[in-house]
């Protein structure tokens, strides 16, 4: 199958899959009792918490609450956030850029980083390199990210003061504007170096913390699998044609060992996603994790349903991307079958 | 079908490879496997030389010594030498062939210790001596795929899944041909300029990622696929002559793509495509097809003939090195026990051993249905006793086959290790006569 027909097929039932999570998810807010709470105080006399359960449907059975909501999304309105004081459409797209802002530089930390140790130590396997990344892994691994990000924000912050918490310096903040929300981009649009530095500044620790898992993850992967190739017939045939060894194991061997490495950098970006509730409550990163887990705590429905659909919809796409690229990596593979 | 008739002028051909006291063993749990023990041979000119034994004898270490491909870890290099004397074009006719170069359109290179006066580096022959085993690693690079090159037994394990035939056999284009590609795409290889060294990197694969955007990129981007095209033109005349039907297709193509048999005649494009002196091919037609063996066999062999190249050809099957191979070196438990011309070694077998192969072969001297295989297993090669290693396995052995080691020694136009043509100085020498059956 054509990579444009694969693709045009799975987006076909991203529809279908979110309508089927949304359900779920809809039905699980429930559980912890009426939603109507969030949108409540102490003073209010019963007549008027029933006025605001007939304006928010909650009067109705859930599932015609249900078709309220999906309704309202597909009207470009996603609800009202008790924890925010404000309509979620109005704050989600400031909270999703420090998020992805956070996501993405984690990922390339954790990708570049842990495609390189791997790499590295798989060319020099039972060497002493190959110990120390062995070391590195099986920590990053088996450390809790809360446990790690308290840590480094002892060392760093606490004590050696090298790394700020939260996400800019007030002033710098506002000595520019942020028509993308990115504080990097918003940098380099307006051509300031110092915002650039301070939004990189504030970065790094957060990124290098939540990074760090996925690149002990994706360091293991890259490692045995090179390893193997390594073994591989067609790695001595290679250097049989005089090639440099650093163009046998970059062209010949790392390649496919990318592709099951791929895999795991796919299913590691969820792993960074869930990271970010994390990362974002210790260091003070005003993102779509921190507003979740308040959210959650306080029952705020709307807010929890967006942040759902935003992440199945995420979650899909990076699904879909892991198999593209995978396909062009492994021509062996047809895609959809 | 009959032996080459040039055998006889072959004996005399200058060698190519000589192999000498060569062993290599293997770290493993049980001890020390002496898995290549000690093995002898000249590889000459042209010719073919059939290397047999049976499985595990030590043929594929054997032949990854030339390339120095054995891994090392577990492999220990114990001792030995592999010289060889590269060859380079007739000056004289350019490649076409004449009688300086007695028709090969090639010749010796030139000691460049003594420029070809003789002395000790080339064993007064005055020809360029390279030992494979201990040249630096750039100098064997240079070498391999260029000078040696070699074909493997499963061609779907040796060619890469994740790249296209066209990048996998340009490849050895780029690594020993950039000259000539460069100077196909109009470029002078010998300017100093900052685009040519741009491009020159590119043809010999070393361009970096920032580079590679630069050589993408006008004014550098036309020159660039100059030389991609006449990397290009190269690899379509390498798989023509490998008579793989319209090569500009198969060359987009992925291994996955082809046939077994399509797959090795790539492989022997890419061996040939720099026009080896010498070619190693490691059970070539093992892995394939019965009906697409034959026809493999006959294209090596045509090949081989077309660009004189020195082939040694191994196999574990005795009958097959007889039709392919002008000489044959029979081997057994990692060394050489008989080598000499292929038909006088099919019909008068020298070594007990071989004997005993070509009686295992139906039809072969006997009346139908008399069939004699050996009895007995190889044995083991960790850490072996001085002793005959076919001892075990042998009708004739005597005393002194189990506490000495027979030498591979001249018999006639051959040379066998067996005690029954070399008597040993001390005790009683084994014979043929004395058959325990
Ligand atoms: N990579 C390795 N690690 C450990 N031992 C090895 C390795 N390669 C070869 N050997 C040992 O060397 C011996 C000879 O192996 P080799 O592959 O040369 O045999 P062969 O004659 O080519 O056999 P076959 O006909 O099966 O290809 C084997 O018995 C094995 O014990
Ligand atoms: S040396 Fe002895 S054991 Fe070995 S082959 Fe000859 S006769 Fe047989
Ligand atoms: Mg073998
Ligand atoms: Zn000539
Ligand atoms: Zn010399």
């Amino acid at each position: 199958m054509q990579i444009r027909d694969y693709i045009l097929r799975r987006l076909i039932v991203l529809p279908f899959l979110i309508v089927g999570v949304s359900i779920i998810v809809f039905g699980l807010t429930r559980i912890g009792g009426s939603p109507v709470a969030i949108y409540l105080s102490h003073e209010m006399s019963s007549e008027e918490v029933a006025e605001i359960e007939a304006r928010f449907h909650l009067d109705e059975p859930v599932p015609v609450q249900y078709a309220y909501w999906a309704r309202g999304v597909f009207q470009g309105d996603l609800g009202w956030s008790g924890v925010a004081a404000a309509p979620v459409t109005a704050v989600f797209p400031n909270k999703l850029a420090a998020t992805m802002e956070l996501a993405v530089a984690s990922a390339v930390v954790a990708v570049s980083l842990g495609i390189g140790l791997g790499t590295y130590a798989g060319a020099r396997r039972n060497k002493l390199p190959d110990h120390i990344t062995r070391i590195i892994s099986i920590s990053g691994a088996a450390m809790p990210l809360f446990w790690f990000a308290i840590v480094m924000l002892i060392v760093f912050w606490v004590y050696l003061g090298w790394f700020p918490i939260g996400r800019s310096t007030p002033e710098v903040f506002a000595s520019i504007s942020h028509p993308t929300g990115l504080y990097t981009v918003d940098a380099l649009l307006a051509g300031n170096f110092k915002a650039f530095r301070d939004a990189i500044w504030h970065l790094v620790l957060p990124a290098i913390t939540l990074g760090y898992g996925a690149t002990a993850i994706i360091a293991r992967m890259m490692r045995s699998s090179l390893v193997e190739e390594l073994q591989e017939e067609y790695v001595d045939a290679a250097r049989a044609k005089g090639l440099a060894e650093r163009l046998v194991l970059r062209r010949h061997a790392r390649r496919n060992a990318l592709m099951p490495t791929v895999t795991v950098i796919g299913l590691s970006f969820g792993f960074l996603l869930q990271g970010t509730i994390v990362a974002e409550i210790i260091f003070r990163w005003p993102g779509l994790g921190r507003w979740m887990a308040d959210s959650v705590l306080r029952g705020d429905r709307a807010t929890i349903m967006a942040y759902v659909l935003f992440t199945s919809v995420l979650f899909l796409v990076v699904n879909l991307v892991v198999d593209v690229v995978y396909a062009y990596l492994d021509r062996r593979v047809v895609l959809g079958s | 079908m009959t032996a080459p008739a040039t055998n006889l002028q072959k004996t005399d051909a200058p060698v190519v490879a000589s192999v000498r006291d060569l062993r290599v063993h293997f770290k493993s749990k049980a001890g020390i496997v002496h898995a290549v023990d000690g093995v002898d041979f000249d590889v000459r000119d042209g010719e073919t030389l059939g290397l047999v034994g049976e499985t595990g004898c030590g043929k594929s270490v054997t032949a990854r010594s030339f390339l120095r491909l054995v891994p090392m870890p577990p492999g220990i290099p114990v001792s030995g030498s592999i010289m060889f004397h590269p060859r380079q074009r007739c000056t004289a006719c350019d490649g076409a062939g004449c009688v300086a170069c007695d028709h090969t359109g090639r010749v010796v290179s030139t000691c460049p210790a003594c420029s070809g006066t003789g002395c000790s580096t080339c064993e007064q022959t005055g020809a360029e001596t390279l030992d494979l085993l201990t040249i630096p690693e750039r100098d064997l690079r240079s070498i391999r795929g260029n000078r040696i090159a070699m074909i493997f037994q499963d061609p779907g394990k040796a060619l890469n899944p994740a790249l296209s035939i066209r990048k996998q056999v340009a490849e050895v284009f780029y690594a020993h041909r950039s000259d000539e590609l460069l100077a196909s795409a109009g470029i002078d290889p010998s300017s100093h300029s900052l685009p040519t060294g741009l491009l020159r990197r590119r043809a010999t694969q070393q361009s970096r990622t920032l580079e590679n955007v630069l050589l993408s990129l006008p004014p550098l981007r036309s020159r660039r696929s100059a030389i991609t095209a006449a990397a290009d033109d190269r690899v379509a005349a390498a798989l023509a002559e490998t008579q793989i039907p319209n090569p500009r297709a198969v060359m987009d193509r992925y291994p996955h793509e082809l046939s077994g048999g399509m797959k090795q005649r790539v492989m022997i494009a890419l061996a040939l495509a720099c026009d080896p002196d010498l070619l190693i091919a490691d059970e070539p037609t093992t892995a394939l097809d019965v009906t697409v063996q034959a026809r493999i066999i006959e294209l090596i062999k045509e090949l081989q003939q077309r660009h004189k190249t020195a082939v040694v050809y191994i196999s574990h099957d005795l009958s097959l090195v007889r039709r392919v191979a002008d000489r044959t070196a029979v081997m057994y438990a990692g060394r050489i026990v008989e080598v000499g011309d292929s038909e006088q070694i099919f019909h008068e077998p020298e070594h007990p051993y071989t004997r005993g192969l070509i009686d295992a072969i139906p039809g072969a001297h006997h009346e139908r249905g008399r069939l004699a295989a050996i009895e007995g297993t190889v044995p083991e090669l960790i850490d072996p006793d001085p002793s005959c290693r076919f001892a075990g396995r042998c009708d004739f052995a005597a005393e002194v086959c189990w506490t000495r080691d027979p030498a591979l020694e001249p018999v006639g136009d051959r040379q066998v290790a067996c005690f029954i043509h070399h008597p040993p100085e001390h005790g009683e020498a084994p014979t043929f006569d004395r058959t325990a059956r």
